[in-house]
């Protein structure tokens, strides 16, 4: 069903509404699914890019617990919360756990579709991001244990001879290993060793 | 010597009388205390006489002494030991009384019918004189009149000793059988010319006397010991009554005076120097009141009974003061009233709270209905929001694909007959609203109660999920038909549902829950239940949960389960409450079924 496209998941309770929304933004070019409840969506939540609009008030699930759930998943989209009437300490928990917009349901449809793109383009971005760390992971993921402790030691900031005196090995073999990280991790210097750790958040 | 100790004990005694006329038993102690005085003074005569004659007339005299000491004894151990058979009492005072006359008719006197002579013996270094001559034979009665006594007197002692008063059998039954032995073995010896010796027979009776004289001044001492025991009474009373700020007062009916404490007096405004009678009282008291507090103190009065009543007091400085007043008027036999007694305390300070508190209620039944209302609109604006937003959706979506160049069709024909479903669902929501609103009345008619649940539920559901409280159903299915008014059913559940979700306020998360059920029961009516999961109802509130302002809820008012109670009895159902044994508390009402759809 995927058409290359971010996918827009709508979850309410309220079938009408549900139906409602949903034509809409197809009507505006968005890739739809709908969900009667967050459990549903929960239950078949794939790993396509996209966001989700959820109402608010569910029974069962409603949308702060849903929020929660998606922050644990492998595929943390983006929320974007729709309300009858929003209520003040709601609204300020749900921006906490980093709502990307809330919305009244009978808000203009521009800043819903201003929210869903917004949403989408974030989606994407961090897509990128853990793509890019996936990338270092897998990279990083070809060293030996011997040439993690190694790398530990240098991004520490210690010199051959005292790395080769802690890990009781010789400077030549510290020095060996060092150019065995540098191949693998391919990078020209040790600035740039470290920026690439950093980037990966490893040894923190 | 022992005359004067005798004689000592014998005015105390009297004394003692004159002040208790009612202490008897002083009286004949006295009376035998007088006797043994008079007869040691015969027996110092005897010793001192100086011819035969002498020794005769004071040993005749001696005689009416011992008549003073053996009457007045027998009356005194009835009296104060309450025992002894009255026959041998009074077989004691006939025989002595017997030995007197003898005394004087027989003889010279009653022990010898001639003094011969007279020899001189020494007692204690002291020349002294006995007496030698013909012993009266009729002396025997005087003889069996002391055995008398003494088994009069043992008599009366083991009555005493099984009734557990040992130390007054001891000390006066005891002694007198002692005394009164040596007092019999001395005469018959010395009388019969047994033996020659004085007649010491003072002393005898002098630890007699003694020993009685202890045993009522014991009496005095325990006296003494009371009064005292009454003045740390009064103290500690008065303690207590001035810790209370309670002021005494006792009238006195006999001489129209009033007593008041000096509490009572500041209550009432009355210096401590005012003389009071009771119609200077009741002109402090307000004029209002002043009928109501004649009334009940001459009901008092009258009935001789007790009295409670509050009033007002009109201070002259102007100040109107509250003051519960109870007590009681005492009577003699009678019927005649002699005294008042009461006890008054300054309710002021209650008064004005209850009086507060009855305005609070009055203001939170106002806040109470206009929180329903907005309860009721909070509904309204979420129910209403759901079909609006679709509508608006569905417009703009329709907008859209107009735009396209191709529409679909078929598309914007389902939008538009949606569009219409849902402006039909919102005209229904408020319609539904308008009829909650609006108090009719009672307009009973077949209702599914299936219907009125789903309908309070979907009111309530918007509530429900704000506070995070999940709302489930269970109604059985092929429920009859209930009849009643939908409007006033629909308003009890409300209040219910509203009461469950109060209750669970504070409560852990994960159990927030109610349960509406509706099922027929044993007794052929559809019962439903409303139960929540929160921590029920405490034994000692669940009696009163239904009486009118009633509430247990800060904000409460106290009005909506009377309110309910009100309704559903006046559908002739029952509305009860009851704690759930696994928690929380269960609110069930039942209606009866519906005669055209009663199950056959």
């Amino acid at each position: 069903m995927n058409e290359g496209g971010p996918i827009v998941r709508i979850v309410d309770d309220d079938a009408a509404f549900l139906v409602a929304i949903a034509r809409l933004l197809k009507a505006a070019g968005y890739l739809v699914r709908t969900y009667s409840s967050a459990a549903e969506l929960l239950a078949n939540l794939g790993d396509d890019a996209g966001c989700v609009v959820a109402d608010l008030r569910m029974p069962g699930m409603d949308g702060l617990d849903l929020q929660g759930e998606l922050l644990r998943e492998a595929n943390p989209m983006p929320v974007i919360f729709l309300t009858g009437e929003g209520d003040i300490p709601t609204t300020v928990k749900a921006m906490r756990q980093g709502a990307e917009d809330f919305l009244t349901k009978r808000g203009p449809k521009e800043d819903l579709f201003a929210a869903v793109d917004r949403a989408l383009a974030r989606d994407a971005r961090k897509r990128g991001e853990r793509a890019h760390l996936r990338l270092l992971h897998t990279r990083f993921d070809t060293l030996t244990p011997r040439e993690r402790d190694v790398l530990r030691h240098v991004v520490a900031g210690r010199l051959n001879k005292q790395i080769a005196a802690d890990l009781g090995i010789s400077e030549r073999m510290v020095k060996l290993h060092r150019t065995a990280i540098t191949t693998k991790l391919q990078v020209r210097s040790v600035a740039e060793l470290i920026r690439l750790v950093q980037a990966a958040g490893l040894f923190v | 010597m022992a005359a004067s100790a005798s004689l000592t004990m014998a005015a105390m005694n009297l004394l003692i009388w004159w002040k208790q006329r009612s202490a008897w038993a002083n009286l004949l102690f006295s009376l035998t205390a007088t006797g043994v005085a008079a007869f040691a003074y015969f027996e110092l005569s005897m010793m001192r006489a100086q011819t035969p004659a002498d020794f005769a007339a004071a040993l005749r005299w001696g005689h009416v002494a011992v008549w003073f000491i053996v009457v007045p004894l027998v009356g005194f151990l009835r009296l104060y030991l309450h025992a002894g058979r009255l026959w041998l009492a009074w077989a004691v005072c006939g025989t002595r009384t017997l030995a007197l006359l003898l005394n004087f008719l027989t003889g010279q006197n009653l022990n010898y019918l001639e003094v011969v002579r007279l020899v001189p013996v020494s007692l204690l270094g002291e020349p002294v004189f006995v007496a030698q001559g013909v012993p009266n034979p009729w002396q025997v009665v005087a003889h069996v009149n002391v055995l008398l006594l003494i088994a009069y007197c043992a008599d009366a002692t083991l009555t005493v000793w099984r009734r557990g008063e040992h130390r007054k059998a001891v000390m006066v039954g005891g002694s007198i059988i002692l005394f009164q032995s040596i007092a019999f073995v001395e005469t018959f010896l010395v009388f019969w010319g047994f033996v020659r010796v004085p007649i010491t027979l003072g002393l005898a009776f002098l630890g007699l006397v003694a020993a009685m004289a202890y045993e009522l001044s014991r009496e005095v001492l325990s006296a003494a010991q009371t009064a005292r025991e009454l003045r740390e009474n009064e103290a500690r009373m008065s303690l207590a009554v001035g810790a209370a700020n309670l002021g005494l007062w006792i009238q006195d009916f006999t001489r129209n005076e009033v007593w008041a404490s000096d509490t009572w007096r500041r209550l009432f405004g009355f210096a401590s120097s005012d003389s009071l009678t009771f119609e200077r009282v009741l002109l402090r008291v307000h004029p209002e009141d002043r009928e109501l507090v004649e009334r009940v103190m001459a009901e008092a009065k009258a009935g001789g009974g007790q009295y409670e009543m509050d009033f007002r007091l009109l201070l002259p400085n102007g100040d109107v003061r509250w003051i519960a007043s109870r007590g009681g008027v005492e009577c003699d036999a009678r019927g005649k009233a002699l005294t008042a007694r009461g006890v008054s305390r300054d309710i002021t300070a209650t008064k004005k709270s209850e009086q507060e508190s009855r305005l609070l209620r009055q203001e939170i039944a106002h806040a109470g209905r206009v929180s329903l209302m907005g309860q009721l609109a909070s509904a309204l604006a979420h129910e209403i929001s759901q079909p609006l937003g679709a509508i608006l959706r569905n417009a703009e979506a329709a907008d859209l694909f107009m735009q396209q160049a191709s529409p679909d069709l078929d598309e914007i024909r389902a939008i538009l007959a949606d569009i219409r479903a849902d402006d039909k669902r919102a005209g229904m929501v408020i319609d539904r609203m308008r009829a909650l609103l609006r108090r009719n009345e009672l307009d009973a008619r077949p209702l599914a109660v299936g219907e009125i649940v789903a309908d309070v539920v979907g009111l309530t559901q918007a509530d429900a999920l704000a506070r995070r409280v999940k709302l489930n159903t269970d109604i059985s299915e092929r429920l009859p038909q209930v009849r009643g008014d939908r409007v006033h059913l629909q308003q009890v559940l409300l209040n219910l549902i509203v009461n469950g979700m109060d209750a669970l306020e504070g409560s852990s998360r994960q159990d927030r829950q109610i349960d509406v059920t509706a099922r027929l029961n044993d007794t052929q009516m559809v019962e439903i239940s409303v139960s929540d999961t929160g921590h029920g109802i405490p034994i000692d509130v669940l009696p009163h949960v239904f009486d009118p302002f009633y509430t247990t809820k800060a904000t409460g008012m106290g009005i909506g389960l009377s309110m309910s109670r009100t309704i559903i009895e006046a559908h002739g159902g029952r509305i009860w409450a009851e704690n759930d044994p696994r928690g929380g508390a269960i609110f069930r009402f039942a209606l009866a079924v519906a005669e055209e759809t009663a199950p056959s």
